[in-house]
């Protein structure tokens, strides 16, 4: 397909070559000054240069120097991986007041001397800066794709982490709609009581949230809506948002219903149908489900006084029955045994996977603290009530949380620890026993002994799994983990962000977060979303396709083999007085994957950065060296 | 099978100090106890925690052997007391044989 292509022609580029010692983690394997003399014979090559370290200052004004004197046009760095300096020397080259485009990476320390010694690793760090430098001499500079934003952001879910990160970003001047699929706003932390460790009600904090947000003159706020369509870019997004028929009866203020979260009033606005939302950056905080135990996992759904973490919180909440026992359905509870790691930390061939073929194999990490909360909480208002604790492990990881294990023993709650392999069997009690249950455990802490656990009640520390935003994931082509939690692009040197730009996560629908984690996130999404909108305008790489009008006969083909739909589209125009279809890049939406370049007949299209002719100037140079 | 007995650490009460439900199992009490007799003197904890007291009474001469040198008590993170319950533990287990 590159026969047509001319030979690359050798441009009049001035390439400056600077080879870096990595303080004797590149120049202990690899003959630094050897690479440095071939180098500089090579066509095109202005000045090669050593330094110790040219991430350094020193370093990077050497380049600044030979670029500001002239002596060089286009500048190659043999150094470590392009993901740790690359964006330094492009900055130093912007600084020195060139082009940032003129740059080229040869990485010589990952791919050369971490795996290469002696001639062999001396020999492959000439081969790879030889063809980087043979790129560089075809290098043209470019313009960053500049879009225009609007300033304006969408979260979408309404719980913690999207309650907060409404607030934040309308707080920093930029106005938000929160899309809500339920008719509540809250979420998951409606439905919980006293919040660990410091016994806040999550009923005040849900009232503080959804009240900052209510009477915030720039958050639109939609319940029961739900996100059907999207299209567009960072900066430009369109989603089409569908409003369902309310679930409950429309409120003429907003209301507070226990376990159900903040219902806003009503307005007449508020009508069944589609809308559509433009909108600069999206967050996403679309939260967890608890976990819900299989058809008799340790006894759930075989006996009725077997119930999850959250009923437990509920049923305590909702009917509080004074006395020494603990009351629940009704009946009194002398002893509770509550089960820890239920749908969390599960083990191939130990767990079954459930229907769908999953198996929660992390920690949902809350449990622990939240099932010592409520054992504490039932020790000190029941102290007729005791409480066993059966656990594989226990982890109140958290600032002040420790403190709630210590009660726990000075409550005079009992712990039992279990095997995975061995884990807990919920029986009905024998005849006459007085007990409705009893649990039988292998506890280790016995040292292996077998022990019954007699209770009237089990509760069952029910992990975390994201909520299913399948339909999400699909239209805004997201990346999920093989747990089912959102991936952002890099734990911590790009956390909240996703990998399509402009678009943000918060709160649990990325990991297993406590309350006040979410919070974290979704401060930090609005930070970044509102630093995104805040100029009026994004700025983008500019390694997008271009098409060359002169060859381009219109074939379409690079439009069919497209991984994202807009990028590239066939537009009429008038050359030499005749109608004809041509190919049009949309910069902002192309991915700069290439997959055009591979299939125009005509070599038509090309991927700025990453030109044919640059890849054919580097194996040429690889075949010379 | 040993059935867990709550009821066991109020009757030990009147033993000694009411500290073994403090203990979270670490067993630095048996690693420093210079008797170097195997679980001595954690799995006793144990047993008050979980109210075997069959397996205390079956198990009384492992409690002689106690020097009340009291490296446990000073060593326990939790301060559970081990050394004190030990000593409440004998009480208890005379107790039983003057019933007896």
């Amino acid at each position: 397909m590159t026969q047509d292509n001319p030979k690359p022609e050798t441009l009049a580029a001035k390439i400056g070559v600077y080879i870096c010692h990595c303080g004797g983690n590149i120049s202990d394997h690899v003959d630094v000054e050897t690479v440095r003399r071939r180098v500089e014979k090579m066509p095109g090559v202005a000045v090669a240069r050593t330094n110790m370290f040219m991430c350094s200052d020193p370093g990077q004004e050497m380049i600044a120097e030979d670029l500001k004197s002239g002596t060089v046009d286009r500048v190659v760095v043999a150094s470590c991986a392009p993901s740790l300096h690359e964006k330094t020397f492009r900055s130093a080259i912007q600084r020195a007041g060139a082009n940032p485009f003129i740059y080229e990476h040869a990485n010589i320390r990952e791919q050369v001397s971490c795996v290469h010694h002696g001639q062999a690793a001396t020999d492959k760090a000439t081969v790879l800066v030889a063809a980087a430098a043979a790129k560089a001499g075809q290098l043209k500079p470019l313009t960053p794709i500049r879009v225009p934003a609007l300033r304006h952001a969408t979260v979408i879910g309404a719980g913690a982490a999207g309650l907060s990160a409404a607030r934040d970003l309308a707080d920093s001047g930029i106005p938000v709609t929160l899309i809500e699929k339920s008719s509540f706003l809250g979420g998951q932390l409606a439905r919980l009581d006293r919040i660990a460790p410091t016994g806040d009600l999550a009923a005040d904090l849900v009232r503080q949230l959804v009240e900052s947000v209510l009477n915030h003159r720039d958050i639109t706020v939609l319940t029961d809506a739900e996100v059907v369509g999207f299209e567009g870019y960072i900066g430009n997004f369109k989603l089409t948002v569908r409003r369902g028929q309310p679930a409950v009866e429309p409120a003429t203020e907003p209301r507070y219903i226990p376990f159900s979260g903040m219902q806003p009033a009503g307005t007449g606005a508020d009508k069944p149908g589609d809308l559509t939302v433009e909108t600069g950056a999206i967050v996403l905080a679309t939260g967890f489900r608890s976990y819900r135990p299989r058809q008799g996992e340790y006894g759930f759904g075989d006996f009725s006084p077997v119930i999850t973490l959250p009923d437990l919180i509920r049923k305590m909440a909702e009917r509080h029955v004074p006395g020494n026992m603990l009351t629940i359905d009704g009946r009194q509870v002398r002893a509770v045994a509550m089960i820890h790691c239920v749908g969390s930390r599960q083990i191939p061939g130990i767990h079954p996977e459930d229907e769908n073929g999953h198996l929660n194999e992390y920690c949902s990490r809350v449990c622990c603290t939240a099932t010592l909360n409520a054992a504490d909480r039932i020790r000190q208002a029941y102290p007729g009530t005791r409480v066993y604790e059966l656990y594989r492990d226990i982890r109140t990881y958290g600032r002040d949380q420790e403190e709630l294990y210590e009660q726990a023993g000075r409550n005079g709650v009992v712990f039992l620890r279990f095997e995975a392999e061995n884990a807990p069997e919920v029986l009905p009690a024998d005849p006459g026993d007085g007990f409705a249950l009893k649990v039988k455990v292998t506890d280790t802490l016995t040292f292996g002994e077998t022990l019954e656990v007699p209770a009237d009640l089990v509760v069952l520390a029910t992990g975390m799994e994201p909520n299913d935003v399948s339909d999400l994931v699909e239209m805004m082509k997201l990346p999920v983990g093989t747990d089912r939690f959102l991936l952002e692009v890099h734990p911590k040197l790009r956390p909240v962000e996703m990998p399509v730009a402009g678009i943000f996560v918060a709160g649990t629908c990325q990991a297993p977060f406590d309350v006040g984690e979410a919070c974290n996130a979704a401060g930090a999404a609005a930070v970044k979303a509102a630093a995104l909108l805040g100029a009026g305008q994004v700025e983008l790489d500019p390694f997008v396709a271009e098409v060359d009008v002169d060859r381009c006969r219109g074939t379409g083909a690079c439009i069919e083999a497209c991984l994202n739909p807009g990028a590239l589209s066939l537009v009429e125009m008038q050359i030499d007085g005749q109608t004809v279809q041509r190919a049009r890049v949309t910069p902002a939406l192309c991915l700069g994957c290439g997959a055009c370049v591979a299939v125009c007949p005509e070599n038509a299209i090309d991927v700025c950065g990453m030109t044919l002719r640059q890849y054919e100037a580097m194996v040429d140079a690889i075949v010379e060296n | 099978m040993t059935r867990l007995s709550p009821d066991f650490v109020e009757e030990m009460k009147r033993y000694s100090h009411d500290t073994a439900l403090a203990c979270f199992n670490c067993g630095t009490c048996t690693a420093i106890c210079p008797l170097i007799d195997e679980h001595f003197p954690r799995r006793m904890i144990r047993y008050v925690q979980i109210g075997a007291k069959d397996r205390i009474l079956e198990n009384a001469p492992e409690l002689w052997k106690c020097l009340h040198c009291g490296l446990c008590t000073q060593t326990c993170p939790r301060e559970a007391n081990p050394g004190e319950i030990i000593l409440g533990l004998k009480r208890m287990v005379v107790a039983h044989w003057r019933k007896s």
